[in-house]
């Protein structure tokens, strides 16, 4: 884990209030699923999900939500930018967990390119990727590496219409996945933590509001299943659901 | 070079850069990023007598240059810092024990159990977050002599500091009253009671609806309290309140600060404790000041 100043390569629009921004920095070891933490000119810094990083260039995709995500839209290519990364556990699949399902929602996809990247060589990857509508889909040549993937949408504009959830749960019985990989809202992690029922793990990276990101601060806590907590940015943010009370 | 070293209650301190209770757990996350022996001295997040879970989710929000946070004291308890954490962080820096209690009692009992074990205690009587104990010690001068005078009596060898609260009629009347009960100094100001709220869903964004209030944008306000408390009393003063850069700690200490506490900028910048040392070195530099506890209390006023 580092503080370094990084400069933008690319800032771009790539679906509706959604940008991927490419920065160069110093080469760092990167597991999928680990985030960084960008400062913004705000006091607090924003975490993102590492979506891709190769050799010294690391990409992170989010949504203009608020005033810090609308500042780093601004930010264009030279700009020098402040990261802490990379920070948190990541997406870890034991031997035999060969066949793997993907399953995102909205921003949550965009940890779970990492995890496709990364887990494509070596597993059976089927992904379903759950999106507002047509014109919120992004990054579906990233998502394409995967054996078999799934586009959903609310709205059933492009691909099939309903969640990522109900499009897994339709094929789970024929892809019979050793392990689930997931990121999205909590109402969708839900859903999915019960439609699964322990059948088999699912390993999904949580979201929540931080502070230092770096593990002090005790900011991003979630609740543990035997009535603890635990710290999304440190412990996690990717969690067996199965040990977390949603 | 000049001289950083500042001696807080008798205790000599290689700087006077703290990082603040709260921002930096017991150091080691921080030491992944920086070796932590550079700091003054380390305060500890709150330690309670038994552990505490702290409060729902959200516990941090944003508003303009200030950040509001309601994290109730999550800790491991003090037990688990003495088994754990102490020995590690003592090995590193000084140690300033930030103990809250939900009693009177309390504080004594959590106090004698950190006596002679770390470098300093600070009393939290100013954590706006809890329901019991917290802040309810630290706004009325009654209370705050007598909970100083229970934490003093269970404290043989270890100086006391007592945090106060700057959601208070008058801070020089609490400042009196914590040197009344014995304490050897006091910090401050912890943070500011304030709400920041969510228009869309017309909600406050803490899950604790209200919260302490921290960052840049308090830093007059600190510092205004900071010269008035030193002004009231004869024991030293650890200054704190939106501190991004050295020459904001500089201002602390021309108030009357000894040594000063970093906390939210810790958030902002990871190396903001170590970026404030160099610049406080490069600042008596730049202006002939040989020794930093000097400009302690030198502000001229108009």
């Amino acid at each position: 884990m580092r503080e370094v100043i990084a400069t933008v390569l690319e800032n771009i629009r790539i679906a509706e209030e959604v940008y991927s921004l490419t920065f160069a920095a110093e080469e760092i070891p990167v597991r999928a699923g680990q985030f960084c933490m960008i400062g913004v000119g705000a006091p607090l810094r924003r975490p993102f999900a590492l979506c891709k990083a190769e050799g010294e260039r690391y990409t992170v995709c989010y949504r203009v939500k608020g005033a810090g995500t609308r500042a780093l839209a601004a930010v264009r290519p030279k700009d020098e930018i402040s990261v802490l990364m990379p920070l948190g556990n990541g997406f870890v699949l034991q031997p035999h967990e060969k066949t793997v399902a993907v399953v995102g929602g909205g921003v949550g996809v965009f940890p779970l390119i990492a995890a496709i990247r990364a887990f494509c060589g070596e597993r059976e990857v089927y992904s379903f990727m759950g999106f507002r509508n047509r014109a919120a889909v992004c990054m579906q040549y990233e998502m394409q590496r995967s054996k078999e993937l799934v586009i959903a949408t609310d709205d059933g504009s492009a691909g099939y219409r309903g969640t990522a959830v109900q499009a897994f749960m339709e094929n789970v019985g024929r892809i019979r996945p050793d392990a689930v990989l997931a990121c999205g809202p909590l109402p969708m992690l839900k859903a999915l933590k019960t439609a699964v029922g322990g059948r088999f793990p699912v390993y999904a990276s949580l979201e929540e509001r931080m502070g230092c990101g770096i593990g002090a601060c005790l900011v991003c806590v979630c609740n543990t299943a035997d009535g603890g907590h635990a710290r999304v940015c440190k412990d996690g943010p990717v969690f067996d659901l199965s040990k977390i009370s949603l | 070079m000049a001289d950083l070293s500042v001696t807080l209650c008798g205790v000599p301190l290689k700087n006077p850069v703290i990082p603040a209770s709260g921002t930096f757990g017991f150091g080691r996350e921080f030491n992944e990023i920086y070796d932590i022996s550079v700091l003054g001295a380390v305060a500890t997040k709150g330690l309670t007598l038994a552990p505490r879970s702290g409060n729902p989710v959200p516990r941090i929000a944003e508003s303009g240059n200030v950040v509001l946070n309601a994290v109730g004291l999550q800790n491991p308890g003090v037990e688990s810092f003495l088994k754990n954490d102490l020995s590690w962080l003592r090995s590193k820096t000084r140690v300033i024990a930030n103990v809250a209690g939900s009693t009177v009692e309390e504080y004594g009992e959590i106090c004698a159990r950190l006596d002679g074990k770390t470098d300093f205690i600070e009393l939290n009587i100013s954590c706006p977050n809890v329901k019991c104990g917290g802040m309810a010690f630290g706004v009325r001068p009654a209370d705050v002599e007598r909970v100083t005078r229970t934490a003093k009596d269970a404290l043989k060898s270890t100086p006391l500091i007592v945090k106060l609260s700057p959601n208070v009629e008058s801070i020089s009347a609490v400042a009196r009253a914590a040197e009344a009960g014995g304490a050897d100094g006091i910090s401050l100001v912890n943070t500011f009671t304030g709400m920041a709220i969510d228009v869309e869903r017309r909600r406050p964004v803490l899950a604790n609806n209200t919260g302490g209030v921290s960052g840049a944008g308090i830093k007059p306000i600190a510092v205004r309290m900071v010269y008035e408390a030193s002004r009231a009393v004869n024991i030293p003063v650890v200054g704190m309140g939106g501190i991004v850069c050295a020459e904001d700690a500089v201002e602390f200490l021309l108030a009357g600060a000894t040594a000063v506490q970093v906390g939210t900028h810790n958030f902002t910048d990871a190396l903001a404790c170590p970026k404030i040392i160099e610049g406080l070195s490069r600042w008596c530099e730049a202006h002939g000041v040989e020794k930093i506890g000097a400009l302690t209390g030198a502000l001229q006023c108009n």
